[in-house]
């Protein structure tokens, strides 16, 4: 097989993409960046941050992805008495054949929605996390693999602090992005009081792509080509994070890498199997920001969030763009 | 739509090492005008240009500076200033060392908008009053480098304003009072060299050429007004040389002790240049007289009081002075001397003359009978003169000094009054008297000598007892110092030769002065004119001759004491000393500006505008003569028989000028692409180039429902950034680009 995509299979990829994007509008109403996001992190085989207020349509956005692919989806609310085995699963001792059975947890899924993650305690965060990283679940030396294709949604609320436990910095990085929803258009706001209603189950969508096409898009977006000059652009960023005297630490070896593989997956959905700088230079700030603290110390989370993307957006401004 | 929008564009952060740059070669051009100002401010200088070549070089470290350094430096500066003013009592020069501090704080500190601003006029200040004070070339130069310098340096605030407007920064305190300096963010990503090829690949050269032809044509029109209006005198009407009470770094005044004239003489700067029409009238060995000092007085020679209530009558705001001489038959011989700020309020004068012109109107003070002419205020800008009819002869009549000699004036008691007898006044001790008694017995053997052979006899007796030196040690004990140094072998420099022939010659009856000067100077192969440096200062005597005049006697080993009337005279004594350094060339060009320039009447400026203007007929008139010949003969040869061996000829010629254009095409797409692969060695691949310089030039174009660049534009990106296998045919990708581009009716700019 050749290293490089071939034009079939491009278009069969904007096929699949186009009726998922579709599909997940129905939903999703005016959120059309967002939707591009979150496919592109699907596509790129990342896991989604998701912070914002309650209610502004994080867990419909993970649910209208998964229910839009063939796939499990499951959800687990986090609160401070999970337990790693509430969401990894359990060996329970079975008297019929006297053995150890696996009783797997939500865990087990194609797409999961971890609801306010930073509500539970760093036991039990650290045990999804490294199902994020593995793709796989060990218990008493076994290991299960989860779904295939794999994709950890998981939600916080920036604003109410109180009885939290924030995702250490290590952890964050494990997240492919970070995504704001922010309120809707009023048109838009509009169109939802008039059509959603309040439960998921009442969200009525029909698959449109498969669990194998999604597979075949993940392995299509590693073979999207980079030229060597976006390569080093992508490397100057990361570089000038570092050397940024607002970031307290710049970007990880891990940071560069999500990046350049975001990059990839978005040249994919955007039907190109050639990453262009504006690739790199929209996801700059999805990708990088949750990885990057301040130097100095504030009071208030969103503004710090503020920070970061502004001095993030200067970087990117101050950088010329390989032409 | 201009097309400089289409060309990549700097960075913020590069824009602002751009204007860093700027900023400090701006500081640097400006505190070097202290070079010529003379103030003393010599650490300030070497310590802003160290400082400020090192910020340059390494923005990095001002961040490490502590904040406490900011917070203070303000308060410093203005202790510094009061301190100054204080103790130096002079304005201007603190203003200057003020001005400099708060350069040095501007350049090593990262600067805003407004202290660029602040940076601009405070060298603006240094600039203009260098300029005022010098009326030097090199404040032409200095102008206009920093002129330029300003200009740019304003058009890249300009534009970082506007970026920033843009893409506003996100605002962090330039300090906070806990650590040191928050570095701004281009520091990080300073790079020189980086910078320098980012602006080789941004500068449409196209404006920066019209920018430089524009600021030429400015400047040459400037010259062109300058050469053309009347004269008038810049300085004079300026009020900063009044501030400027400038110490004398010489001892030409009328007061002069041992050491003085020493201490001109280790400076080597520029004293005095003498320009004169027909060199052949110029004496192998030029005494330029400033000072006669009559009194002796506590080892002091002074002009003593009563000579110069005497001597010197006030001539006020004279432009022209008529000397001793009378009118010669012939071409008159001009001697035009240019006489550097900062000598001496005396003319130094190559001896009696005519008349003496000055270009403007001077308020002297002027004695026939001592033939020095003095400025009522030492000047703070170069002087220049004409004398006219000048007579550098060794004998100086004084018919007045004989008069006096034969019938001292009296005073209203009738008691003859003794200031005529002060060229006669040796030490008072009775020690002394017998010490130089005994020389000058020693000295004429008893016989009653001529003055000129009593000179040449002490002048050969002075030079067997003491060896020249600067550095003199006159053996310490009782009595006077000159008559001690006289009696003892102890080596000397000329003010000791000269005091000492003085006491000998007074000793035996002579009426003798001391008299300072220039001596000798070198001639500037340049520019044929004679150069006199500070340190070609020296002190002779004159001595009355008993025949009605004075003569020059120099005593100091390796002069001819007595000058002889008719010793060799012009340019071709000065061959030995023809001065062909760098040093006469930087001088040539000095004189040419006086020449030229400052010292400039109608007649000069008429010339220069005629020789202008003939010139550049002339120029005309060649080209066309040239160019007619060449039309001739290509005519002739074109008429002429045809053969086959002439047509194989031409078709050869013809071959290899198509076949030089290509190459010299293909040397230049070469020479192209090398210097493109320097600014990015990956990005050496032409068409991945090509394709990215019509992205860029097409993108405005996309978007605006242009239909063909819409449809290039994916196969455009496509060959910046696609895999190469899968790139489609190049030549048609850029041929649609360039419909695409032409579809705007815009005339391209097609790449090579």
């Amino acid at each position: 097989m050749s290293d490089f995509v071939q034009g079939g299979q491009i278009t069969e990829a904007k096929q699949a993409l186009d009726r998922l994007r579709t599909n997940m509008r129905v939903t999703i109403k005016g959120k059309d960046n967002v939707i591009e996001q979150v496919i592109t992190c699907l596509v790129a085989g990342g896991h989604l941050l998701i912070e914002d207020l309650p209610g502004v349509g994080k867990t419909t956005l993970a649910y209208s992805l998964a229910r839009s692919m063939d796939c499990a989806f499951s959800r687990i609310q986090f609160t401070s008495d999970l337990l790693p085995s509430d969401v990894t699963g359990v060996a329970i001792y079975d008297e019929t054949i006297k053995e150890f059975i696996f009783k797997k947890g939500p865990v087990f899924a194609n797409v999961v929605l971890a609801d306010e993650i930073n509500r539970a305690t760093p036991k039990t965060q650290s045990a999804l996390l490294e199902v994020m990283d593995r793709a796989r679940v060990t218990v008493d030396g076994e290991a299960h693999a989860v779904g295939s294709p794999f994709m950890v949604f998981a939600t916080q609320n920036p604003v109410d602090y109180e009885g939290t436990f924030p995702l250490p910095e290590s952890q964050m990085d494990r997240f492919l992005m970070r995504l704001q929803m922010g309120y809707p258009l009023a048109a838009d706001e509009l169109e939802i009081l008039r059509v959603s209603r309040l439960a998921y189950d009442a969200i009525a969508l029909n698959p449109v792509i498969t669990r194998g096409e999604v597979l075949k898009l993940q392995a299509l977006a590693q073979q999207v080509f980079i030229e060597d000059s976006v390569l080093d652009f992508i490397l100057k960023i990361v570089a000038a994070t570092r050397t940024e005297a607002e970031f307290k630490s710049g970007a990880s070896v891990r940071g560069g890498l999500a990046l350049k593989v975001a990059a990839q997956a978005r040249a994919l959905v955007n039907a190109r199997d050639f990453v262009v700088p504006e690739d790199v230079t929209e996801l700059v700030g999805p990708i990088l920001a949750h990885r990057l603290g301040l130097a100095r110390q504030t009071s208030d989370a969103l503004e710090e969030r503020r920070t970061v993307t502004a001095t993030l957006r200067r970087i990117v401004a101050s950088l010329p763009p390989p032409v | 739509m201009s097309m400089e929008k289409k060309r990549p564009q700097l960075s913020l952060d590069e824009l602002h090492q751009l204007k860093w740059l700027l900023g400090s070669v701006l500081a640097l051009f400006s505190v070097w005008t202290v070079f010529y100002l003379d103030v003393d401010a010599w650490t300030l200088l070497i310590l802003n240009t160290v400082a400020i070549s090192a910020a340059l070089i390494w923005p990095g470290w001002l961040a490490r500076v502590p904040a406490a350094v900011h917070i203070g430096a303000f308060p410093v500066i203005v202790i510094c200033f009061v301190t100054d003013l204080w103790t130096n009592g002079q304005i201007l020069p603190a203003m200057i060392r003020l001005d400099l501090m708060l350069i040095l704080y501007r350049g090593i500190s990262y600067r805003q908008r407004r202290d660029d601003l602040q940076l601009i006029v405070l060298g603006l200040f240094l600039v203009v009053v260098a300029g005022v004070i010098t009326v030097s070339l090199a404040f032409a130069v200095q102008i206009l480098a920093f002129t330029a310098c300003a200009l740019a340096f304003l058009f890249v605030v300009t534009l970082v304003d506007a970026t920033e407007a843009k893409y506003p920064p996100v605002h962090t305190p330039l300090f906070t009072w806990r650590i040191s300096v928050a570095t701004p963010s281009w520091i990080r990503q300073a790079d020189w060299p980086r910078l320098f090829a980012r602006l080789r690949t941004v500068v449409d050269w196209r404006i920066v050429t019209f920018a430089s032809v524009l600021f030429a044509g400015v400047v040459v029109l400037s010259g062109l007004l300058f050469l053309a209006i009347p004269r008038f005198q810049l300085e004079n009407s300026l009020f900063l040389d009044r501030f400027m009470s400038k110490k004398a770094r010489t001892g030409f005044t009328d007061n002069i002790k041992f050491g003085d004239v020493t201490d001109i003489i280790a400076d080597n700067g520029l004293a005095v240049s003498v320009d004169v029409s027909d060199p052949g009238q110029m004496p192998a060995t030029l005494y330029l007289r400033m000072v006669v000092l009559d009194e002796y007085r506590e080892d002091s020679f002074r002009l003593s009081p009563a000579l110069r209530r005497a001597s010197f009558g006030q001539e006020p705001n004279a432009i022209e002075v008529d000397g001793t001489e009378r009118p010669h038959a012939g071409a008159p011989v001009y001697w035009t001397v240019y006489l550097e700020s900062g000598v001496s309020s005396y003319l130094p004068l190559p001896g009696s003359f005519e008349r003496l012109h000055f270009r403007e109107l001077q308020s002297i003070l002027n004695s026939r009978n001592l033939r020095a002419i003095s400025l009522r205020n030492e000047p703070v800008t170069m002087t220049a003169y004409r004398l006219e009819g000048v007579n550098t002869s060794p004998l100086l009549s004084d018919p007045g000094f004989a008069e006096n000699l034969r019938n001292p004036p009296r005073d209203r008691n009738g008691a003859p009054l003794r200031y005529t007898r002060r060229e006669l006044v040796v030490p008072a001790q009775e020690s002394d008297q017998a010490a130089l008694r005994a020389a000058v017995a020693e000295i004429t053997g008893g016989a009653t000598l001529s003055a000129e052979d009593f000179a040449g006899r002490a002048c050969r007796w002075l030079d067997t007892r003491h060896d020249y030196s600067l550095q003199s040690a006159t053996p310490a004990g009782p009595g006077d110092t000159l008559t001690r140094w006289l009696t003892s072998k102890a080596p000397g420099h000329c003010e000791l030769f000269a005091g000492a022939f003085v006491m000998l010659a007074r000793t035996a009856g002579f009426p003798t002065r001391l008299v300072t000067g220039f001596k000798g100077g070198t001639w500037n192969a340049f520019s044929n004119n004679l150069t006199v440096r500070n340190s070609n200062a020296h002190a002779w005597c004159e001595m009355w001759n008993g025949e009605g005049a004075w003569l020059r006697v120099d005593p100091t080993p390796g002069s001819a004491p007595v000058t002889s009337a008719n010793e060799p005279q012009g340019t071709a004594a000065f061959a030995a000393r023809l001065d062909r350094s760098w040093s006469a060339r930087l001088d040539s060009l000095r004189i040419f500006w006086y020449r030229r320039i400052v010292n400039f009447d109608q007649g000069n400026q008429l010339d220069t505008l005629r020789a202008v203007k003939s010139a550049t007929q002339q120029a005309g008139q060649r080209m066309r003569v040239s160019l007619d010949r060449l039309v001739l003969a290509v005519k002739t040869w074109l008429v002429s028989g045809w053969d086959a061996r002439r047509i194989a000829l031409v078709m050869t010629g013809l071959l290899a000028i198509t076949g030089l254009g290509w190459a010299g095409q293909l040397l230049l797409r070469g020479w192209r692409w090398r210097i493109r692969r320097n600014d990015n060695n990956r990005r050496a691949d032409p068409a991945r180039r090509e394709a990215g310089r019509w992205l860029e030039r097409l993108r405005e174009k996309k978007g605006e429902g242009e239909p063909g660049t819409d449809a290039v534009w994916p196969d455009l990106e496509r060959v910046r950034y696609g895999a190469r296998p899968t790139w489609p045919e190049l030549e048609k990708v850029f041929r649609r680009a360039r419909q695409a581009w032409r579809g705007r009716g815009k005339s391209p700019r097609l790449p090579s």
